[in-house]
């Protein structure tokens, strides 16, 4: 089931866009304009109080969409929004829920019933699920699981599943850790970067939107050549034409190691 | 027996040419030097060299409060740990927390405090560690300046950045940015920290006598200085990505020129 998996690209993720007036650098309490007519304060703004000016909040890189100005952040943390996939950790368990690390600044909770398909029902009337399967006998402390993201807000703990296409547990592979904001650069305009990852490295990947990446090649050579490759993605996010001096570099890199 | 060494200071605080005892003229700052992401470990970091001052700062959050009983249902809450090294100072440096770190830590918690969303992460904590290296005045303003270089650094949404300086009179005369010895045998001494959000005062703390003339003019001679310093807390958060930026956009140049 682990193999011949393939990744979802979310159409969101269309920040890092190739443009060359979308590299401006800016840091927080900086001026983006001083022309509030024609601009409106778009994601990682604000105006300041005499409304005359938006001021940035993010260390990040500045873009113009249509009249909003945006911030896309270079730094930052996860926040989980409903619908994510996310790669979790299984840090602790009692009976009635699984607590799961998601590098966000809850624990994500798992509960035994969003682990069971709600289709397998007992008897031929459906009475839900069996009651010896609502136990947490089913995954461990320390076992790596892809979930999603049922219900999160700023208040509660994000709720999670298991039950969906590529949930689930994960055995084998790695987890690379990078900055979350940089996710969006590792698969790159309608996937453009991470398809041209796996077609060069023979490796399956699942990039997940808290900074977590799941891969696995066939041989540890490949494998090491796509973790460096990533960090190197992730330290370049800013430039530009980077998907093309990647691809370069993977060649490159192929023929001095001498893998094929 | 321990040692017992008094205090000495010198009698005038002004070289013969007129310049202070370090060679600094009346309203120059000490040589600063910035850098970020020094720490892997932590979520942000800054390192700050103010003259002999060498302070460390590091960022950690949003995350879970220790103890519970401090995390606010509303809001999260912004905590400092200000703490000087055993040997940053002339004498052993004791070092459990006293009154002056509890105070350090507050002031510079209040200062960085408005600029933050807080009410985006509620129950939860920002934690910034100040580690004072070594010390030669002026700590407080120098860790001000590092904190909010760290939280920027960390990726915390903020309005602004806050610059800090201190001015005071010496021997009758104003200056800015005063060192160990000018705060110790000096008149008076004004640490200032804005807010460059709306341009307003963050911290203001006085120590010594001056009149209320004296004290508008005292603003005035610091905002020059703050300015200087929020220049460098700028170019120091934009260089780390701008030199790669500058590189990739050479290699590209010498690609197509080979072409």
């Amino acid at each position: 089931m682990e193999n011949n998996e393939e990744e979802p690209i979310d159409d969101e993720f269309e920040d890092f866009e190739d443009e060359e007036d979308s590299r401006e650098v800016v840091v927080p309490g900086e001026v983006l304009t001083e022309d509030v007519t024609n601009f409106l304060p778009g994601r990682g703004t604000i105006l300041n109080k005499e409304r005359n000016k938006i001021i940035s909040l993010n260390i990040g890189l500045k873009q113009i969409k249509k009249n909003y100005i945006n911030v896309i952040p270079l730094r930052g943390f996860y926040t989980p929004r409903p619908g994510d996939k996310v790669i979790a950790l299984v840090v602790d368990k009692n009976p009635v829920k699984y607590k799961c690390d998601i590098n966000a600044k809850d624990f994500g909770q798992l509960k035994p019933k969003n682990t069971i398909k709600k289709g397998k029902t007992r008897g031929f009337r459906g009475a839900g699920p069996m009651r010896e399967d609502l136990n947490t006998e089913r995954f461990d402390i320390g076992d790596i699981l892809i979930v999603k993201v049922l219900s999160a807000d700023r208040l509660n703990k994000p709720e999670l599943t298991t039950v969906g296409k590529y949930l689930g547990k994960r055995t084998g592979g790695i987890i690379i850790t990078i900055d979350p904001p940089k996710i969006p650069r590792v698969i790159g305009r309608n996937g453009s970067m991470i398809k041209m990852l796996k077609n060069l490295t023979q490796c399956n990947i699942f990039v997940t939107q808290n900074g977590r990446i799941w891969l696995k090649g066939e041989d540890i050579a490949h494998e090491r050549l796509l973790i460096e490759s990533i960090h190197k993605i992730a330290s370049e996010a800013h430039t530009v034409g980077l998907t093309d001096r990647m691809q370069e570099y993977i060649i490159n890199e192929k023929k001095k190691r001498g893998i094929e | 027996m321990p040692l017992i060494i008094k205090d000495e200071y010198p009698e005038t605080l002004f070289r013969e040419d007129g310049k202070r005892l370090d060679g600094r003229d009346l309203n120059e700052l000490r040589p600063i030097k910035m850098e970020v992401g020094i720490v892997p470990n932590a979520d942000g970091s800054a390192y700050l060299e103010w003259g002999n001052n060498k302070i460390y700062a590091a960022v950690y959050g949003p995350r879970e409060v220790h103890p519970h009983h401090l995390s606010k249902p509303d809001k999260g809450i912004l905590r400092v740990f200000y703490r000087m090294a055993t040997f940053s100072v002339f004498d052993r440096k004791r070092p459990a927390p006293g009154r002056r770190e509890k105070e350090i830590s507050m002031i510079v918690a209040d200062c960085i405090e408005p600029l933050l969303f807080l009410e985006l992460y509620p129950g939860t904590s920002f934690e910034v560690f100040i580690e004072v290296m070594d010390a030669d005045g002026g700590t407080r303003c120098a860790s001000t300046t590092v904190a909010a270089l760290a939280l920027a650094d960390a990726g915390v949404p903020m309005k602004s950045l806050v610059s800090s300086v201190a001015v005071g009179k010496i021997d009758g005369k104003k200056v800015v940015d005063l060192s160990g010895i000018e705060d110790k045998a000096g008149d008076a001494d004004l640490p200032i920290a804005i807010t460059w959000y709306n341009e307003e005062i963050s911290l203001l703390q006085f120590d010594g006598d001056m009149n209320l003339d004296e004290m508008n003019e005292f603003l005035d001679l610091a905002k020059d200085a703050l300015k200087e310093i929020h220049q460098i807390q700028l170019n120091t958060l934009k260089s780390k990505y701008i030199k790669l930026q500058e590189e990739t956009l050479k290699q590209k140049d010498n690609k197509k020129g080979e072409k």
